[in-house]
């Protein structure tokens, strides 16, 4: 029986577990103090996937990183170690349980908050055994070395020995514990902001509208028919070549997307963003890491054969991994990158009409954002991000709008996201082409980002203590600032001429080398 | 049988026809292993080779032509991994975590550097009748093997992708071969002329000894590639123009470097002669590789299908009757490195590089990185 984790977005992602032996002998001193059977409900909780709409810049929530193992509901299945833990808070889950609750069900998660619950206790219990058993193994340890009648000694001898048997069961019992309590609490989405309205899709809430769609006075063409008669892109070639939903580019397009990567890495510069390109290719454990799920079903990541290595859906990926398990000084916050990288994505599962074209393609150029800052400061950086966005996609005179996305529909990583719609004439609808997403502690706890906050100055601080403050998790942020493909179905198909030829806005001019438009070719 | 016959000679008949229906079944099947292993045997055999090219190994490769001379330097000179940790460059350390070794992130200016490297080239290339193209980087194993790849050799370049029959490109070269595959191009279509700009993916397993530090042998790289496709009796002269805009490129950014005519032990099975060039790396203390000029001729075209249909000759001599379509040919095909990145940038850090740690930018990429003219120490 497979766990289903649940997503927001279409895609179904299952994950194998499997949990502890309930009567297997060595746990026979977890028994004598704990209910008798594990609680089970692992594997009956099903509800019927809803089936949400889609996302191009789709997360999943997160399952826990294991390595698959079949699951059986019979008594000797075996435990599946976490690849890596997570820093999370279990206090503080258990001191807030009904708001996590309600948040798991605003979200349509599947995790499984009692069970989270329930192993954490046992997990407080069985520690207090263990260090119980040790307490009493130093005694006789201590006791042994006095002196003592031969009879006694041998009864210390009996004792230790049944003491130290006793101990390393239940060392191992605890291991497995922490183990298990990790894989569930790992399936646990971030919170929610206070303003994300609660729902699926349609109750996301409209933030601002820029613009207004533009009037034609001609037939209006879609991107592809624009593509095919300025000779812009090959998707004929490319699907013999690699396969459906891949493409070349050709003559302007290809400036185009130079000038687009470009000018907005130049803008966001301009906004104190240091520039990257990052790695496509890196370790799975990265991945999960920051709320993706690399082997699940339907998975949107492409793995590399013989490898614990995968390709990247986002440039959030390897900036994320870039102060994975260290402290960094509070002085240095907040970090501000601005990354360009090609992304990979399977597409699995996407079906539908939302295909054609550039719309939803396997491997795309995109500039990202990505903000590691306090945690009081995350919101605002978050209304910096999406100005940003707003500012960019305003000055190449797009008409969309903001919207500020309903719990339904974030991932688990995002304590909130605003997606970015633009219209597309030739679509006629809205497509998202943008996303910023505030990830508040979620992805900081489980790549182990922290920061060591700037001493007060000090009447306060204890006499023969180093003045070393204990660390906080970062917040971390990620954004859109420019998906090629998306960009590329906007700008053919709004600037659009009755001729047949496309205008360049103006702030990419520049970055075309003061090409103006690109005209119909002379046959 | 189809006459008419006595019954016992039509039953002779019949015995005979099945009998020959056997031998030829069982014939037929062994003619499609014979070919199959013709096929996988004759694969094997390597391109011909340019009269002109020296027989031997790497020792043996001949110098054609040499540009400019080794700067001298009035100071200590750093390599491109010190000046680049020193202008905050690169970081290989976060790489080797999030991905593994020979893995890095560019930093601040190197990004525009890349950036502006690819800008000039492509627009320079496009001035000369290229057609820029961004590729797919992953594609189908088959594409891989008809260019002259292995895929799945040990040790391959190669990686592939994980439950299916699909790789990541290791050049351009690849996709843009395919872009023709089974195909008949017009005569007058040729020569096609690309220049493609794509990201490329190599394992380097066997790759050992001293050249793999920092950028000088990465897992993962941008590059400019030209492709040509042309009639045969123009591929010699094609090669020709595409080591010559290399050569341009290369001295217009201030470089120094050698061109070598490859000797057959280090040509590689598809081509029929190649050009190296070698750029000085001062940091390195020696010449490195920064560029390639392939001719294949024959050899990708023969596996990938492409052929082209020559236009009628005027004609006193097309035979009564006929229709007039000429017989196909194969095209032949030519692949050059217009600009691999991250060598370029090993070439422009350690040989701009100033006394006071800052690092000029040649005169040609100023416009494209926003009239940057020189890397600086930034302030601490």
């Amino acid at each position: 029986m497979a766990l289903q984790c649940r997503l927001s977005g279409a895609t179904f992602q299952s994950l194998k577990l499997a949990t502890i032996p309930i009567s297997s002998s060595s746990s026979r001193f977890i028994f004598r103090t704990l209910p008798k059977t594990l609680n089970l409900a692992l594997f009956s909780r099903h509800s019927a996937p809803k089936a949400p709409p889609f996302s191009v810049l789709i997360r999943t929530l997160s399952a826990p990183a294991v390595a698959a193992a079949p699951a059986a509901e019979t008594s000797d299945i075996k435990v599946v170690k976490p690849q890596w833990n997570a820093a999370i808070d279990f206090k503080w889950i258990r001191d807030n349980k009904e708001a996590v609750a309600v948040n798991i069900k605003n979200r349509n998660s599947n995790a499984n908050l009692e069970l989270v619950l329930q192993l954490y206790d046992k997990m407080l219990n069985l520690q207090k055994e263990v260090e119980r058993l040790r307490g009493e193994r130093n005694n006789v340890a201590n006791k042994m070395k006095g002196k003592l009648e031969p009879a006694e000694r041998q009864k210390l001898i009996e004792e230790g020995k049944n003491l130290k048997e006793a101990l390393t069961t239940l060392e191992e019992d605890l291991v497995k514990l922490r183990d298990e309590l990790q894989i569930e609490a790992q399936c646990i989405p971030n919170l929610t902001h206070p303003d994300v309205p609660i729902g699926w899709e349609d109750s996301s809430k409209l933030r601002n509208m820029v613009g207004s769609p533009r009037k034609f006075d001609f037939p209006v063409k879609d991107h592809l028919q624009l593509g095919k008669e300025l000779d812009l892109f090959d998707f004929d070639a490319a699907a013999e070549v690699s396969g459906s939903k891949f493409y070349y580019l050709k003559n302007e397009a290809v400036m185009l997307e130079m000038a687009l990567v470009n000018w907005t890495l130049t803008e966001v510069m301009k906004r104190g963003f240091t520039p990257l390109t990052t790695p496509e290719i890196v370790r799975s454990s990265v991945v999960e890491k920051c709320g993706f799920q690399p082997r699940g079903e339907n998975t949107q990541v492409y793995s590399i054969e013989d490898s614990d290595q995968c390709l990247i859906g986002t440039a959030e990926i390897p900036v994320g991994g870039i102060h994975m398990d260290s402290i960094v000084a509070e002085s240095a916050l907040p970090l501000k990158y601005v990354a360009f990288s090609h992304c990979f994505r399977t597409e699995a599962g996407a079906a539908g009409t939302a295909t054609r074209g550039l719309y939803r393609v396997h491997q795309f150029s995109k500039v990202e954002m990505f903000i590691l800052c306090r945690q009081e400061e995350s919101d605002m950086y978050h209304e910096e991000l999406i100005k940003i966005e707003e500012d960019l996609f305003s000055s190449l005179g797009l008409h969309f709008k903001i919207l500020d996305m309903a719990t339904g529909d974030l991932g688990a990583p995002a304590y909130r996201k605003f997606d970015v719609e633009a219209w597309m004439p030739g679509l006629e609808r809205y497509g998202e082409i943008s996303s910023a997403s505030n990830c508040t502690d979620y992805q900081s706890r489980r790549l182990g980002i922290r920061y060591r906050p700037s001493e007060s100055p000090s009447t306060t601080s204890k006499k023969g203590k180093t003045n070393v403050a204990a660390t906080k998790i970062v917040h971390t942020l990620n954004a859109t600032a420019c998906a090629v493909p998306r960009m590329l179905v906007c700008l053919l198909e709004n600037f659009q001429q009755e001729d047949g030829s496309v205008s360049i806005p103006h702030p990419l001019r520049p970055f075309t080398g003061g090409v103006e438009a690109i005209y119909p070719k002379s046959r | 049988m189809k006459g008419k016959l006595e019954p016992s000679e039509r039953q002779k008949l019949i015995e005979e026809g099945k009998n020959l229906k056997e031998a030829l079944t069982t014939l037929e099947e062994d003619l499609v292993k014979l070919r199959d292993e013709l096929q996988i045997e004759a694969q094997c055999i390597p391109n011909l080779t340019h009269p002109d090219v020296p027989i031997g190994w790497e020792d043996s490769s001949k110098l054609r032509n040499m540009v400019g001379s080794p700067r001298k330097f009035d100071f200590p000179i750093k390599d491109h991994l010190q000046i680049g940790k020193e202008l905050d460059l690169f970081d290989f350390d976060a790489a080797a975590e999030v991905s593994g070794s020979k893995f890095y992130y560019l930093k601040n200016e190197a990004v525009m550097l890349e950036m502006a490297l690819v800008n000039w080239t492509l627009t320079e290339v496009m001035k000369r009748g290229f057609t820029p193209l961004t590729t797919p980087e992953i594609v189908r194993s088959s594409v891989v093997e008809k260019c002259g790849f292995q895929p799945r050799g040990e040790n391959t370049q190669v990686y592939s992708i994980e439950d299916s029959d699909q790789c990541l490109i290791g050049t351009a070269e690849i996709p843009v071969g395919g872009i023709h595959m089974d195909s008949i191009v017009a005569e007058s279509a040729l020569p096609l002329k690309y220049v493609a700009f794509s990201h490329c993916f190599r394992t380097e397993a066997g790759a050992a000894g001293t050249a793999t530090r920092g950028l000088y042998r990465v897992h993962q790289f941008s590059k400019v590639e030209m492709f040509i496709l042309c009639r045969q009796e123009e591929s010699d002269m094609y090669h020709e123009e595409l080591i010559k805009i290399e050569e341009d490129l290369f001295s217009s950014l201030g470089l120094h470097f050698k061109i070598l005519d490859m000797a057959t032990g280090d040509l590689g099975a598809p081509a029929y002669r190649k050009f190296d060039v070698e750029a000085w790396m001062p940091g390195l203390e020696r010449y490195g590789e920064i560029s390639s000029a392939s001719n294949c001729t024959d050899y990708q075209s023969r596996r990938l299908g492409i052929r082209y249909r020559p236009s009628e000759s005027p004609s006193t001599t097309s035979k009564k009757g006929k229709t007039n379509l000429a017989a196909t040919k194969f095209v032949h095909t030519l692949n050059a490195t217009a600009c691999a990145i991250p060598r370029m940038l090993v070439c422009l850090l350690e040989n701009f590089q100033q006394e006071d740690g800052s690092v000029i930018i040649p005169h040609p990429l100023r416009p494209f990185m926003g009239g940057v003219e020189a890397i600086y120490p930034k302030s601490r």
